[in-house]
């Protein structure tokens, strides 16, 4: 149940989403996030986009490590 | 394989550095930790302890008991997500009550509960509102739902929890928390901080090999240096001030409470419950539910393991009695329970 889905937003509409994780569509709830739009990448819990979200780590983790 | 990737095995491996355990809070940490192999490469000063992070796992034995009561004496359609199904209650799970007639259906977001007991007017719909900060959220907007669409037959039995009640009590059982990613892309990150203030100190991670084994090398790096401290190694889903729309979404409904946790105890003010205003959602307000202690198997060791105090190997139970087919504790049922992460990997190690 507490497993995070990344998905790509592919529709929006009031405060639904219809998100493409992978290949799946499935229907979420976009009523926490604001100016979601189609591209977005989200994070999805529990049927609810929770965070727009990059859609690549490297980037992060590599400025992580050059820190150290 | 990534560079990244390379640099932080290097940084694991290559540790030599004071012992530093290390809570994986969340359970999901765990058991990516295990099927990503990355257990196998850390040197012997580096060592994994369980947490509290499972929700299914830290649900206590009485909250199973409540559910099958409203199923069977009330008659009400339970919904819940699938981990909490095979939970053993004190005499039964709801799996097995649904032998005796219990309706419980199996869903995958609150709303689908919200919408279930739209389209069956009918029925006393309850939904199993279980989970940390990431969850409630979802719990909260399908009241909202509810109560825009004028439903009268839904309601929630709560046993949501918060984490800095549980930081605090594990705070002792470990040199640094591994901080659960998406419990802070709501809460925020001012938690971790006020702790790494107050000496406690951890790291916030993602999920995949390469947010992992840089959270970890982050974080051994820093213990090595020896002065508290507090990095969010997942920029890319928390922010500082987390979720300020879902943040404001569970004030306006609830509030806090006083919540048991499995094995642990009663953790004052650790719980979420609605507010009066919202109590027509609230199923212990309105079925009377009476109050249940609950006894869990006197031979299952789900709380210890819980506070990072024994390995699920260490169970007299573990493997034998108590197996993912058979579970006797939740930690073995979840698919986020540590000792589930050790049946299904552990031989590897």
């Amino acid at each position: 149940m507490c497993v995070g889905l990344s998905a790509k937003v592919v529709s929006v509409k009031d405060d639904v989403a219809i998100v493409d994780a992978s290949g799946a569509r499935r229907k979420v709830s976009a009523a926490l996030l604001s100016d979601l739009e189609p591209g977005d990448f989200v994070m999805v819990h529990a049927g609810t986009a929770i965070a727009k979200i990059t859609d690549d780590d490297e980037d992060e983790t590599g400025a992580l490590l050059d820190l150290l | 394989m990534n560079q990244t990737i390379e640099r932080a095995k290097e940084i694991l491996t290559r540790y030599d550095g004071p012992h530093c355990r290390i809570m994986e809070v969340c359970g999901t940490h765990t058991h990516e930790i295990f099927r990503q192999g990355i257990r196998r490469i850390l040197p012997r000063q580096i060592e994994l302890i369980s947490g509290p992070g499972c929700p299914v796992c830290v649900t206590p034995v009485g909250y199973i008991d409540e559910a099958i009561w409203l199923a069977l004496e009330k008659g009400a359609t339970v919904c819940t997500f699938g981990d909490l199904v095979r939970v053993p209650g004190t005499e039964a799970s709801l799996q097995t009550a649904r032998g005796e007639g219990a309706a419980v259906k199996v869903v995958y977001t609150p709303l689908d509960a919200e919408r279930y007991a739209a389209e069956h007017p009918d029925e006393e719909v309850v939904f199993l509102s279980v989970g940390f900060e990431t969850t409630t959220p979802s719990a909260c907007l399908a009241v909202r739902k509810a109560q825009q669409d004028g439903i009268r037959n839904f309601s929630l039995l709560t046993a949501n929890k918060t984490m800095p009640g549980a930081y605090e009590a594990m705070k002792d059982s470990t040199d640094l928390f591994l901080y659960p990613g998406h419990v802070h892309a709501i809460t925020g990150t001012g938690i971790c901080e006020k702790l790494a203030e107050e000496g406690v100190s951890g790291v916030c991670a993602g999920f995949t090999a390469s947010e992992l084994l840089t959270a970890l090398a982050v974080a051994v790096t820093r213990y090595q240096e020896g002065k508290p401290f507090f990095v969010n190694c997942y920029p890319r889903v928390v922010r500082p001030d987390g979720s300020p729309k879902a943040q404001s979404l569970v004030a306006a409904m609830m509030e806090p409470c006083d919540e048991e946790w499995r094995g642990i105890g009663i953790i004052p003010d650790s719980g979420m419950k609605l507010k009066e205003s919202c109590q027509m959602y609230d199923a212990r307000t309105r079925f009377q539910v009476p109050e249940m202690a609950g006894r869990a198997n006197p031979a299952c060791r789900c709380g210890q393991v819980l506070k990072g105090e024994l390995l699920p190997t260490q169970c007299r139970v573990f493997g034998k009695a108590c197996t993912p087919e058979h579970p006797v504790g939740a930690c073995m049922v979840s698919s986020e329970g540590a000792c589930s992460a050790w049946y299904l990997y552990g031989q590897n190690l």
